[in-house]
């Protein structure tokens, strides 16, 4: 008595599941609308119908544990196909997809939903079979309602198998990843072998990105791809004594108030005028919120605001304050709680930029922007400008400069020369972007307004170069090592003539 | 593969219920079904074989 509710309840799920998903993908998506699955929708239907089965099987032989784990097994490689496929559109804009919606979601989020009901519906019943049925038997005899599922089962899957073949062709031609309309018509079958070419296996493809590293370029400007580029001088160097708790990342000037700003991994200091004495420091902890990673770039925002950029461009702006409430701040600073308040935390999403790390940020008071510049890598291979709106932190244009040939410099015949390049600090003064690549230690005058180089030098000499500024007509470099370097600005570059 | 796929889960389904006492055939197809899904899919998928999102 108490096991025949239960496999009432289970051919019903079966039936749910023969004639909704898989019924309406084959007979209203398939035969009426036209859909054809692509080979990952495939594997999907594909793993709905042996849940399917696996019900009838235990419908059939009982609750025995290889078909209940069987189950459980398919049941768990379908949310995985799920997520899987879906990663493919979850983060593209509004409304935007792959083939066709039901319900206000496409197809392959439904997926998802059904594997993950059917584990929770496999995971109660297990719950409620009774300790004698786990022992074998003889084949049940079937019911009028396993009947009707069983049939429901056989007539999704032969319409599947006629739809199947249209779409996919018999072995080996398989499923497609980008299925065309399907038809009864044989003229407009498509049968491909082209999932069996030849591509590289990987376990993240694209998003396995190595984070960037200033210590594994080339500084030597001979190497470059940019050749007969005037060079400027060092024209002097010392080192910073200023106590930091790690290696430079960045550094940026405040004429205003006549202060530097320093970064460190995950340090803040601001300096007096002459990079001689710090004035206010704090240690933020990077944890348990944003994840901020290195910091990377940094910039007076103006009304005692700062900002430090992270690698992975999430961002934080703190305020300099004399009063800040400790107890409060114990959450975000792990040193000098009371130096500054935390305005906020958050990220910079970009597009051009996405899948490429940022080693330098600026800000530009005549845009009131704050802009980043990407380090190529691997799979990325480009220099992008993106710059953010300071009033909603929010991408307000990205672009890739263009380099023309100009006096001085000689283009490479072919490829893109900027991809050689590694841009570690940037500074922003009267409308042009000052970038300052570690790989061949060159620097890019970039007009913002036209978006182009107009101006190219290289400064034999530095040494993984992670900060730029331009002060009284010199730039004024840290790198990594705490070295101090000062270069005159040619007037071409915006210095005195 | 797919056409051979659903092909197999129908005659696994028909013989649950008109030849059942052909119990291990009928999981042998079963366990060729789900062997045919994980390859398909891993077919699919093996240029990036877990989700592109961030980790």
């Amino acid at each position: 008595m108490k096991r025949s509710p239960l496999y009432t309840v289970l051919a019903l799920a079966v039936l749910f599941l023969a004639v909704v998903p898989l019924g309406t993908s084959v007979f209203v998506l398939g035969f009426f609308l036209g859909d054809s699955p692509c080979i990952l929708c495939w594997a999907q239907r594909i793993g709905m119908a042996l849940v399917a089965l696996i019900g009838l099987f235990v419908l059939r032989y009982g609750p025995k544990p290889k078909y209940l784990g069987l189950g459980v097994l398919v049941g768990a490689w379908g949310v995985f196909m799920a997520i899987r496929h879906s990663s493919l559109h979850l983060a593209r804009d509004v409304g935007q997809g792959f083939a066709l919606e039901m319900l206000g979601a496409h197809t392959y989020i439904w997926s998802f939903a059904v594997f993950w009901v059917c584990i929770v519906v496999m995971a109660a019943m297990l719950m409620k079979v009774p300790a004698e049925d786990l022992q074998p038997a003889a084949p049940r005899a079937l019911r009028g309602i396993d009947r009707v599922a069983l049939a429901g089962f056989l007539l999704v899957i032969a319409g599947t198998i006629v739809q199947a073949f249209a779409s996919t062709g018999p072995p080996p031609f398989v499923g497609q990843s980008d299925p065309v309309r399907f038809s009864f018509d044989p003229r407009h079958w498509v049968w491909s072998l082209d999932e069996f070419s030849s591509a590289p296996v990987s376990v993240r493809g694209r998003w396995a990105i190595a984070k960037p590293d200033v210590t594994a370029v080339d500084p030597d400007p001979a190497t470059a791809p940019l050749h007969s580029v005037p060079q400027l001088t060092i024209a002097g160097r010392r080192s910073l004594n200023l106590g930091l708790n790690g290696a430079p990342t960045d550094l940026a000037y405040d004429a205003a108030s006549n202060r530097y700003l320093l970064t460190t991994e995950h340090g803040v200091y601001l300096t007096d005028g002459a990079l001689q004495n710090v004035v206010r420091h704090t240690v933020i902890d990077p944890l348990f919120s944003v994840d901020m990673g290195r910091f990377a770039g940094a910039a007076f925002l103006g009304n005692d605001r700062i900002i430090a950029v992270t690698e992975n461009k999430s961002y934080l702006v703190l305020r300099e304050t004399g009063k800040a409430d400790v107890d409060l701040n114990y959450r975000y600073f792990l040193e000098s709680p009371e130096a500054f308040e935390e305005v906020s935390r958050a990220r910079f999403a970009t597009l051009r930029a996405k899948m490429m790390y940022v080693m330098s940020a600026a800000a530009d008071p005549e845009s009131h922007s704050i802009v980043t510049l990407t380090v190529p890598n691997a799979k990325s291979r480009n220099m992008v400008v993106s710059r953010f709106d300071m009033a909603d932190m929010t991408l307000s244009e990205e672009f890739v400069p263009k380099l023309s040939a100009q006096p001085g410099i000689v283009l490479p015949e072919e490829g893109n020369p900027l991809a050689a390049y590694y841009v570690t600090a940037a500074t922003i003064a009267n409308g042009r972007l000052y970038a300052l690549s570690a790989a061949h230690s060159t620097l890019f005058v970039i007009d913002l307004a036209s978006r182009s180089v107009v101006a190219v030098y290289t400064i034999p000499g530095l040494a993984q170069p992670v900060g730029l500024v331009l002060k009284d007509a010199q730039f004024v470099i840290v790198s990594r090592d705490g070295t101090l370097a000062s270069v005159d600005v040619p007037a071409a570059a915006g210095g005195h003539p | 593969m797919e056409f051979l796929t659903f092909l197999i889960l129908f005659i696994s389904a028909w013989v649950l219920w008109r030849r059942s006492e052909k119990e291990r055939l009928a999981a042998r197809l079963l366990i060729a079904g789900v062997v045919l899904m994980i390859f398909l899919f891993t077919l699919g998928t093996r240029t990036s074989l877990l989700p592109g999102l961030n980790y």
